[in-house]
């Protein structure tokens, strides 16, 4: 007994994944936040881990009744689009980000591949204000929506190794920040000096899912201001509102 | 404290992992081998929280700067202090400047060092799990000192355990169905269910590639929650199984869901060894 929408889905003994058939679009994201709500409000879970279409839901107890779960999950479904659950429309976070050739070794090649101008590409990638859907690949990777068409571009066919923290790049159609160290497909045009995942903070990113995301262009010396006060925990990235 | 001589080929401070932070894209870590890490704190009264040593193939060379209890649980290792062979799964005492050193595992691939009162290195996010990024190393190196608590265990207070005969040379793997399962066409499930696959050389704490592969033509999923165990097949049909470390989030379709105890039987497997798949009915 599924929904017409999503089906529900034991992935493990403990672990219901609940997952849409829709694609993913705005109004998909609020319905799995209401949704999230609502389940971390009224089932004993562990905890809730999102997707672009789906919902996972880590229990504290074995499933040992899956029709039991399917009726729970699809009441509140029901309950969670009737009801208007306060779900968050989300802060918005300028995230400054310095083009400068030193940071960006692959906007050249990508400008000429796209046939902009670098100046038009920065504006086009500072223009849109980008949805944050949620967090994974690593700790602190937002995957945001809203890459504008004109900056679409294959992923490298050979990833680098070592992309460095903090870099801002172009896969396919998406854009994102990498928030540490790693090997990376994306093409890399620019680098931001804040951090996106911190340890120290509770929680340790910002940022949620629903937020906003746009990037400032700023130059060296801002970024150089920037960083030396992310060193020493004197910054504090408020959204802005 | 605890002082590290040499480091072995890859050995990890572990625990039962990081629980509450996946949807920060913060992935489980902990233990690869559950059951053995678990041993190791019921066998010296440790808080099953407690952490432990994770070695792999090759154990480290240490000493020990303050009297204390250990055990040995998972594969079994050459392991000798001051020179004296000891055993498995039981508890011994070590004196101040005491050195243990270690060989190379024999009937599988990961051992547990377990230590009355645990090893104390920085908790990061509730767990002292190591991962790059979080905890200052990714995992021991030679000359660092490693923190422990204070030892309360005493011989007689110690839950008695019988050695447990591990067989980690059994082949089979169980597990359930993913949500992708059901895209695979007869012949592929198939080959999946009735192929004996072999352990590739990309093995780690993250996933575990095999060797052979299964042609697909399987569409990529929108990005997906994933959770140690999942056997994600790429667009190449290449056959990956996440373990402890993966990504809380994958983009391959999910075709198999590995139990807990596969899992800890997985992480003994070494490179070439071989194994096969049993489907497990659908959790009802």
């Amino acid at each position: 007994m599924s929904s017409r929408f999503f089906r529900i889905f034991p992935l493990h003994l403990k672990a219901l994944l609940i997952q849409y058939n829709q694609q993913p679009s705005k109004v998909l994201l609020e319905k799995l936040l209401s949704f999230k709500i609502l389940i971390e409000k009224e089932v004993k879970v562990s905890r809730c881990v999102m997707g672009y279409q789906s919902l996972l839901i880590h229990l504290n107890e074995e499933i040992n009744n899956l029709s039991w779960w399917k009726h729970r999950l699809n009441e509140l479904q029901i309950k969670s689009e009737i009801k208007k659950i306060k779900i968050n429309k989300g802060k918005l976070w300028k995230i400054p980000v310095c083009y400068d050739n030193k940071y960006a070794p692959d906007l050249l090649s990508l400008s000429k591949a796209l046939k902009l101008e670098i100046d038009e590409l920065i504006k086009i990638h500072t223009q849109t204000k980008y949805r944050i859907y949620f967090l994974g690949f690593l700790p602190g990777f937002l995957y945001l929506d809203g890459l504008d068409e004109r900056l679409h571009f294959p992923r490298k066919v050979n990833p680098i190794l070592n992309v460095p923290k903090g870099a801002v790049g172009i896969g396919g159609k998406q854009t994102g920040v990498y928030p540490n160290f790693s090997p990376g497909g994306w093409h890399l045009i620019g680098n931001t000096p804040i951090s996106l995942f911190d340890i120290k903070q509770n929680p340790p990113c910002f940022a949620s899912p629903g937020d906003w995301v746009s990037f400032t262009s700023i130059d060296q010396k801002t970024y150089n201001d920037l960083e030396k006060k992310n060193q020493k925990d004197k910054f504090k990235f408020l959204p802005y509102d | 404290m605890i002082e590290v001589i040499k480091q072995g080929i890859y050995t990890s401070v572990q625990d039962m992992g990081r629980f509450n932070y996946q949807s920060y894209g913060v992935p489980l870590s902990g233990a690869l081998d559950q059951q053995s890490f678990r041993m190791a704190n019921q066998i010296l009264n440790n808080q099953p929280k407690a952490a432990a040593l994770e070695i792999t193939i090759k154990g480290p060379k240490i000493r020990f700067h303050q009297n204390t209890f250990i055990t040995l649980t998972g594969a079994k290792i050459e392991a000798k202090i001051n020179g004296l062979e000891i055993n498995n799964y039981i508890p011994i005492e070590v004196l101040e400047g005491d050195i243990l050193e270690m060989g190379i595992t024999e009937n599988g691939c990961r051992t547990y060092l377990g230590v009355a009162g645990g090893i104390k290195t920085e908790m990061v996010m509730e767990s002292r799990s190591q991962f790059q990024g979080l905890t200052r190393k990714d995992r021991i190196y030679k000359k660092i000192l490693l923190p422990i608590g204070k030892s309360t265990f005493t011989p007689l207070k110690g839950a008695r355990i019988s050695t447990p005969i591990n067989d980690y040379s059994q082949k089979e793997l169980e597990a359930y169905p993913g949500p992708e399962f059901d895209q695979l066409n007869q012949i592929q499930k198939k080959i999946l269910l009735n192929s004996t696959f072999s352990l590739s050389n990309l093995n780690n704490r993250m996933a575990f590639r095999l060797k052979e592969k299964i042609k697909n033509k399987l569409s990529q999923i929108w990005t997906a929650p994933v959770i140690p165990g999942t056997l994600q097949c790429t667009p190449d049909g290449s056959l990956i199984i996440l373990m402890r470390d993966s990504q809380v989030t994958g983009g391959y379709p999910r075709i198999l869901q590995l139990n807990n105890k596969t899992i800890n039987l997985l992480s003994q497997k070494k490179t070439d060894d071989k194994l096969y798949f049993k489907l497990l009915s659908r959790i009802e």
